[in-house]
């Protein structure tokens, strides 16, 4: 009775492990067949990254807009006016906007449109048996279909965030606006403080959440099972495992990048 | 393979596709909050309870897990922050600010939509397409007080709770950060800055601020099931268009609410 009610428990965290190995496998084949030849996943390499880069600017824009103008710059804004140091928020930006909300935002962004689009995309074709279809002509799912999602999401994701830095950046220039203060001081303090540790790190991070999100969401579209209502069940999980996962790498990568880089953690 | 048959996509698709959403969830989702206010759900409300009970066994871990990992987030910046400025002691500052005030609600935000937004999208997508909705009307129940009316009672019922959990577990993870990893300051020292940095008015904005993102995820996902259409293809392409208008109103709600209850007036025992 007791050993049941163990095993009832355990079940959760068993499958949890499970799945990550699964996922595990599934980013090692990935990249083995990424890299060995032939290579026919090119144009729907360049079709992936256009898809996502077409359906995730927009979104991307006014997301980290909102964001960046909200928590780094209003709040921090209210702070630093109480001490008349607003010019210092340009500082602060380096370390919200280049380090943490860009890569963070765009991942989230890119997970819930590119993401939920990949899972939802495999998983149709996983439930009307297109990708075992695929297996009996001697077409390999993995190369076909995983590698071009791989590879593009990590380039789109390194890409798109420049462009969410960009758009932070702007929405700390408007908060000095409402503010009524001249930007000298905001781009001095900001030019002061950035490094090109802070851009690389934010770009490499993004690059791996990307490939965080194509990994897991390929993963559930191509074990989706269960009708109509299957494929529906694996994006609502493949959008929440591969927030978790970014997350989670987040705080990892960040621990790891300030206490690596002491430079980092100085303010000019 | 080649391209052949992909649907062709443009620029300017998403932003055209949300001002043809827009007015569709407002008008679906102010029936249903119609619904809800009249009382008109109370005839449903074994299934409201049956919901928020799914709710808290399905998501509540999760959501707690995110905040989790968000406060440990938030420890590490503000106490590497706070060094580098020569003030250690002050990362209490940081992460009661962030911790409360942006990160919560935004990671409530995510969580939702990821987790209960899309739930509930594939849930009553499958009902949709398997014509169980239909069947519905058919046996005399109103389908939009019955499915979406009892699921944002639901909300309403559950996520509050789940929401002030969720603080207390992300002040825990900030606290692990700031005195015991990275450890500038004595836990006396940290708790101090800490509560002094914020009050019961900012408690009740943030959770303010989560409700509305949590009313406005569940309407979306209500609306986006409830029309879906198109086969298992149309469930899955319902959930991730859901999930595209839910991240965005979220980080739209957020800077909304931070300019209203903070904008003008930052709420800090500083200076007069």
């Amino acid at each position: 009775m007791a050993g049941e009610a163990v095993t009832r428990a355990l079940t959760p965290a068993k499958s949890a492990f499970d799945q990550t190995g699964q996922m595990m496998i599934l980013t090692a084949k990935t990249i083995i067949s990424a890299v060995r030849p032939p290579y026919p996943y090119g144009e729907e390499l360049v079709w992936q990254f256009l898809f996502v880069l077409k359906l995730a600017w927009f979104p991307l824009l006014v997301s980290t807009f909102a964001i960046c103008l909200g928590a780094p710059g209003l709040q921090a804004a209210g702070a630093l006016s109480l001490f008349g140091a607003l010019d210092r928020l340009g500082g602060f930006f380096v370390l919200a906007a280049i380090r943490q909300i860009g890569p963070v935002v765009t991942a989230v962004v890119v997970a819930g449109i590119a993401g939920t689009a990949i899972t939802a995309d495999l998983g149709a074709r996983k439930i009307r048996e297109e990708l075992d279809a695929l297996q009996v002509l001697g077409v390999d799912p993995i190369k076909n279909l995983v590698v071009p999602r791989f590879l593009a999401l990590m380039v789109v994701t390194g890409l798109l965030d420049i462009f969410a830095v960009v758009f932070g950046l702007t929405a700390g220039i408007t908060t000095e606006l409402l503010y009524k203060q001249p930007l000298g001081g905001f781009f001095a303090t900001l030019f002061a403080n950035a490094s090109t540790t802070d851009l690389w790190g934010s770009v490499l991070m993004c690059t791996l959440f990307g490939a965080i999100i194509a990994i897991v969401c390929s993963y559930k579209g191509m074990t989706a099972s269960g009708g109509a209502a299957g494929v529906g069940r694996a994006v609502n999980q493949a959008v929440v495992i591969a927030f978790v996962g970014v997350f989670f790498f987040n705080y990892v990568f960040t621990a790891v990048l300030l206490a690596t880089h002491p430079e980092l953690q100085t303010i000019r | 393979m080649n391209g052949v048959g992909r649907p062709l996509i443009g620029w300017l698709d998403v932003p055209r596709g949300w001002l043809d959403a827009f007015g569709e969830v407002a008008r679906f989702g102010s029936r249903v909050a119609g619904l809800v206010y009249s009382g008109r759900v109370l005839k449903f409300f074994g299934e409201a309870l049956r919901q928020a009970g799914i709710l808290i066994l399905g998501s509540a871990i999760v959501i707690w897990v995110f905040s989790f990992i968000l406060g440990l987030q938030c420890g590490i910046l503000g106490a590497y922050f706070f060094r580098a400025q020569g003030a250690p002691a002050y990362a209490g500052l940081f992460s009661a600010w962030c911790d409360l005030r942006e990160v919560l609600p935004y990671a409530f935000g995510y969580i939702l939509s990821a987790k209960v937004g899309t739930g509930i999208v594939a849930e009553l997508g499958a009902m949709r397409i398997s014509d169980e909705i239909d069947a519905l009307e058919v046996m005399g129940i109103e389908p939009v007080t019955f499915l979406a009316a009892t699921r944002l009672l639901a909300a309403w019922m559950a996520f509050p709770f789940m929401y002030l959990v969720g603080i207390g577990v992300m002040y825990f993870a900030s606290y692990l950060t700031v005195v015991n990893q990275v450890g500038d300051v004595s836990s006396g020292g940290y708790l101090l800055i800490f509560w002094m940095f914020q009050n019961p008015p900012d408690l009740i904005f943030s959770l303010i601020k989560g409700m509305v993102m949590a009313t406005a995820i569940v309407m979306v996902g209500c609306y986006y099931g409830y029309t879906a259409s198109g086969g298992p293809v149309g469930v899955g392409t319902a959930t991730a268009q859901s999930m595209v208008v839910n991240i965005v109103l979220v980080h739209i709600i957020g800077m909304l609410g931070t300019v209203v209850f903070w904008g003008a007036n930052p709420r800090a025992p500083i200076g007069g």
